[in-house]
């Protein structure tokens, strides 16, 4: 590939020896370990550029998208979760599920295009491509455009970056937000038979309170082990819906270096989704010690 | 005179299905002064918890009250606004529930809970905390300050239940209602938690309404007793009397199907058949008890209603005069068992089983944290063809933890089990020659059962991977299910279908089906009721008769214990510190620790027990 087609053997074998391919395979792979440490992750076959600058630049966007979609996917999922089951004797309950299930049906990436469709081209309400308007400009500190506008203290440019990104989160949330829903509503159903609250209840506790304080803080637990689960399904519909909305995230770097067959770079993202994915879990695991004082003991 | 704290008239609740109504409380008439604790008896189904929501207004959306009114100090309580209701629950009556180690939120401190209450009902947050402080300390919990900061999951058993009972108290209820708060205690904590209920009851004089199934516990506590069946009132008097003079022929039956702990040995005599419910009681007219009656007669499917007898403070629903005297035991039951068959007195056998010095510690925490904590300490007893033997003592006295060791379910950490004179090992072979001979029955039949299998799958599961015809299969249930006197056509019945009794059966049905030499037996009669536990106990002496099976039974209730075994076992932090028969060891006990658990048995028996 490096190669022109007529490249002779010889020269073949000096790029094998260049790019190490001459070793064992353990061996490459220690060496590439090796490199990694001292922060080196290697050259892009395809740009030769470095394959930490593009991770480190393309990184913030994806990170700002992930956050973004966690926040309005955990709020929709435990409001519409609370709200369902407080008034689950009324329609409000079946018009929760029913928006529910359409959540769930349709994958986030359809779910990016039908927005895009609706409110981007349709309505023109938002805007949906790239990070940010091309028009404005913005000095660059620490890479994430919502901090740096931010900073830099301009609202009208914040903003603008914040409705870029809102219909990508949006479809990532809807991801989220139906299992989230669900879950939340079934543990709370069970928490409600349980011994505790009937003990509570029959102390006379308003039932206010016996929802949002009693029940409620059981009912996360087995909600955060869900978004652990589901922050793994989360990066990966980063792929698809950077690549939809245009935002030069670490979705699009792998997609265009699956495309160009950039090893280099899709070991390195790899390695960042996963390493991405062990913080959440870490994240999650941490909030439940401090939620459950059972955890841990 | 004032009136009385509660005071129930003729209420009665109909619960509608598919537009059919059945009355699940009927008639029910009663009242309880201020300061005085009156119990109600009945076996589950008897109409006891339906009370308990009557008064909670905590009844679900398909049933109503439909008849009656329950006065509270005078007012009608189911007649008072919403508003005036909630500040009514959980104030003027309050509440000690039945499993206090579930009945607090595991998220929230001791403190968080005590204070969110007092909040509540209005005081301010200084006060908030002195009060918590002085309630702990009614309850007997000196470290009042440290036990606030902690978790539920932090206490033992008995400190939640004495919170529980700090928070029963603690705005100076009119009324506190009991809902078998002492049920899975063993007689020692009973007796605690009992004398803590009564303590704090005296300061506030709070009238205590207690219910329970135990008859005898009812009778040694309480001033007036009432026994239900089927959601009416049967019998209403003063303990004294409902005791030792029961009129009402199912007050009779149960104390019948009790075992005692004193006096000659003698047969049970359950009630059979089962308790009506539901649509049952549609069709019935009259009685509700009359279809498992003695003396039942034609009069008795008129509308009775309860007549006051002659001493005019007992009240009894049934038309049997009061010459009918009580006779404790029939002698025509077809069932009946000698003392001596019944204790295993067949002559000595050579043991099978003999375990020598088991010890087995519990490990905690890792590395620098590690801490041991003896469960099993040196354990020896052996164990003959048909015999009996019990091992009773308190929680945490180490006799569950003897009967997971011997089954293999937990690994000892020291000593031998020998079967039939050869070490019992780990391996493969070894596991398969112990669950041949021994055998588990466990405590509780509605988690024990596979939900999704019918009775017949459950109770031939061992044949399930080895070579065996579905005929054989087919043969070995019915055969299984005569052994437990269980009717065929319960066969391809699901769990959810079968009677509590019923399943306890087909839990024991299972552990028979390659008719085990041992079975071990976990507190197998403690949940269930009186009536049901008799069946169950003449059945396993009826099973010793057919199979000359042996049995470990786990028990905390001594009178159980006597009524089954030749020899009991009495465990104290993990050793055993006494052995013999039970006359014996229960007459005249030696053991600091038998000497208490005997004397806390005794007084829960309460009054001496009929003869």
């Amino acid at each position: 590939m490096l190669l022109p087609p007529n490249g002779s053997a010889d020269e073949l074998q000096r790029l094998r020896a260049a790019l190490g391919l001459d070793q064992p395979l353990l061996q490459q792979f220690l060496i590439w370990l090796k490199n990694l440490l001292h922060g080196n992750a290697g050259l892009s076959i395809r740009s030769g550029e470095e394959v930490s600058t593009l991770i480190l630049s393309a990184l913030p966007v994806t990170l700002q998208l992930v956050t973004l979609a966690i926040l309005i996917g955990a709020g929709a999922g435990f409001i519409s979760g609370v709200l369902a089951f407080r008034y689950r004797f009324t329609p409000v309950r079946n018009s929760l599920e029913v928006t529910n299930a359409m959540a769930l049906s349709v994958p986030e990436f359809l779910w990016g295009i039908l927005l895009m469709l609706v409110f981007g081209i349709g309505l023109r309400v938002s805007p949906f491509f790239g990070e940010v308007d091309p028009r404005l400009m913005v000095e660059q500190q620490t890479g994430f455009l919502l901090i740096d506008t931010l900073l830099s203290g301009n609202p009208a440019a914040f903003l603008n970056v914040l409705s870029h990104y809102l219909l990508p989160s949006l479809a990532l949330a809807l991801a989220i937000a139906p299992t989230l829903m669900r879950i939340l509503y079934s543990s709370l159903n069970q928490i409600y038979a349980s011994e505790y609250m009937r003990s509570a209840r029959l102390r006379g506790l308003p039932e206010r309170r016996l929802l949002l304080v009693h029940a409620l803080r059981n009912a996360v637990l087995p909600a955060l082990n869900l978004m652990s689960v589901q922050a793994g399904m989360l990066i990966g519909g980063t792929l698809l819906i950077e690549k939809i909305y245009g935002l030069q995230g670490i979705g699009s770097l792998m997609i265009d270096a699956i495309n160009n067959q950039d090893l280099p770079v899709i070991q390195a993202v790899a390695l960042v989704y996963a390493i991405c994915v062990l913080m959440i879990n870490q994240a999650t695991e941490w909030l439940q010690h401090v939620l459950d004082p059972r955890a841990g003991v | 005179m004032t009136p009385p704290v509660l005071s129930v008239d003729a209420l009665s609740v109909r619960l509608n299905m598919a537009g059919e109504t059945v009355d699940l409380l009927h008639d029910l008439t009663f009242s309880l002064h201020k300061g005085e604790t009156l119990a109600v008896v009945g076996e589950s189904g008897a109409g006891k918890s339906m009370l308990t929501r009557v008064l909670a207004q905590q009844l679900p959306d398909n049933m109503q009250v439909s008849h009656g009114a329950v006065y509270f100090k005078g007012e009608n309580l189911l007649a008072l606004p919403a508003k005036q209701q909630r500040q009514i629950t959980g104030r003027e009556i309050t509440y000690i529930p039945q499993e206090p180690m579930v009945a607090l939120n595991p998220v929230m401190t001791i403190g968080q809970q005590f204070s969110e209450y007092l909040q509540h009902l209005g005081m301010n947050k200084k006060r908030r905390h002195a009060e918590t402080l002085t309630a702990l300390e009614d309850v007997g919990l000196q470290d009042g300050a440290s036990l606030l900061k902690r978790y539920p999951h932090q206490l033992s058993g008995g400190q939640c239940q004495r919170i529980m009972i700090a928070l029963a108290f603690i705005s100076q209820p009119a009324l506190v209602i009991c809902d078998e708060a002492t049920t899975a205690l063993d007689a020692v904590n009973q007796n605690r938690v009992l004398s803590l209920i009564r303590r704090c009851q005296k300061k506030y004089d709070t009238a205590v309404l207690f219910i329970t199934h135990d008859i005898s516990l009812a009778a040694s506590l309480s001033e007036q007793v009432m026994v239900m069946y089927a959601g009416e009132l049967m019998e209403f008097g003063l303990s004294n009397s409902v005791l030792n003079n029961p009129r009402h022929p199912y007050t009779q039956a149960l104390m019948q199907s009790r075992p005692a702990i004193t006096g000659p040995w003698q047969p049970l005599i359950p009630l059979q058949g089962h308790m009506p419910g539901g649509s049952e009681l549609q069709q019935l007219k009259g009685c509700r008890f009359q279809s498992r009656c003695r003396f039942a007669g034609e009069d008795c499917t008129n509308r009775i209603q309860p007549r006051l007898l002659d001493d005019d403070s007992h009240l009894v629903r049934c038309l049997i005069t009061p010459s009918d005297e009580y006779h404790p035991s029939s002698p025509d039951e077809e069932d009946t068992f000698s003392e001596h068959y019944a204790l295993g007195l067949l002559g000595t056998s050579e043991p099978f089983l003999r375990a020598e010095n088991i010890s087995k510690d519990y490990i905690s925490g890792r590395f620098a944290r590690r801490s041991r904590k003896r469960a099993l300490k040196d354990v020896s007893f052996t164990l003959a063809p048909g015999e009996f033997v019990a091992v009773v003592g308190e929680s945490g006295s180490g006799k569950s933890t003897l009967a997971h060791t011997l089954m293999g379910l937990e690994k000892k950490h020291g000593g031998q089990i020998y079967l039939h004179d050869k070490a019992l090992g780990h391996s493969e072979s070894e596991w398969r020659r112990r669950i041949g001979c021994i055998q588990m029955v466990f405590q509780n039949p509605n988690s024990a059962l596979n939900p999704a299998r019918t009775t017949a799958s459950l109770m031939t599961q061992p044949m399930e991977y080895r070579r065996f015809l579905p005929s054989e299969r087919r043969q070995r249930a019915q055969a299984l299910a005569h052994a437990v006197g269980l009717n065929k056509k319960l066969l391809p019945c699901l769990p959810q279908d079968l009677s509590g009794g019923q399943r306890q059966r087909v839990n024991i049905g299972r552990s028979l089906c390659d008719i085990p030499q041992l079975l071990i037996a976990d507190e197998i009669v403690s949940g269930l009721d009186v009536s049901v536990q008799a069946q169950i106990l003449n059945l396993l002496l009826r099973l010793r008769r057919e199979f000359k099976i042996s049995l470990l039974l786990i028990s905390h209730d001594l009178a159980v214990v006597r009524y089954l075994c030749s020899r009991v076992l009495v465990m104290h932090q993990g050793e055993i510190v006494e052995s013999g028969p039970p006359q014996q060891v229960f007459s005249s006990p030696q053991h600091p620790y038998t000497k208490t658990l005997v004397n806390a048995s005794r007084s829960a028996e309460g009054l001496e027990p009929v003869q």
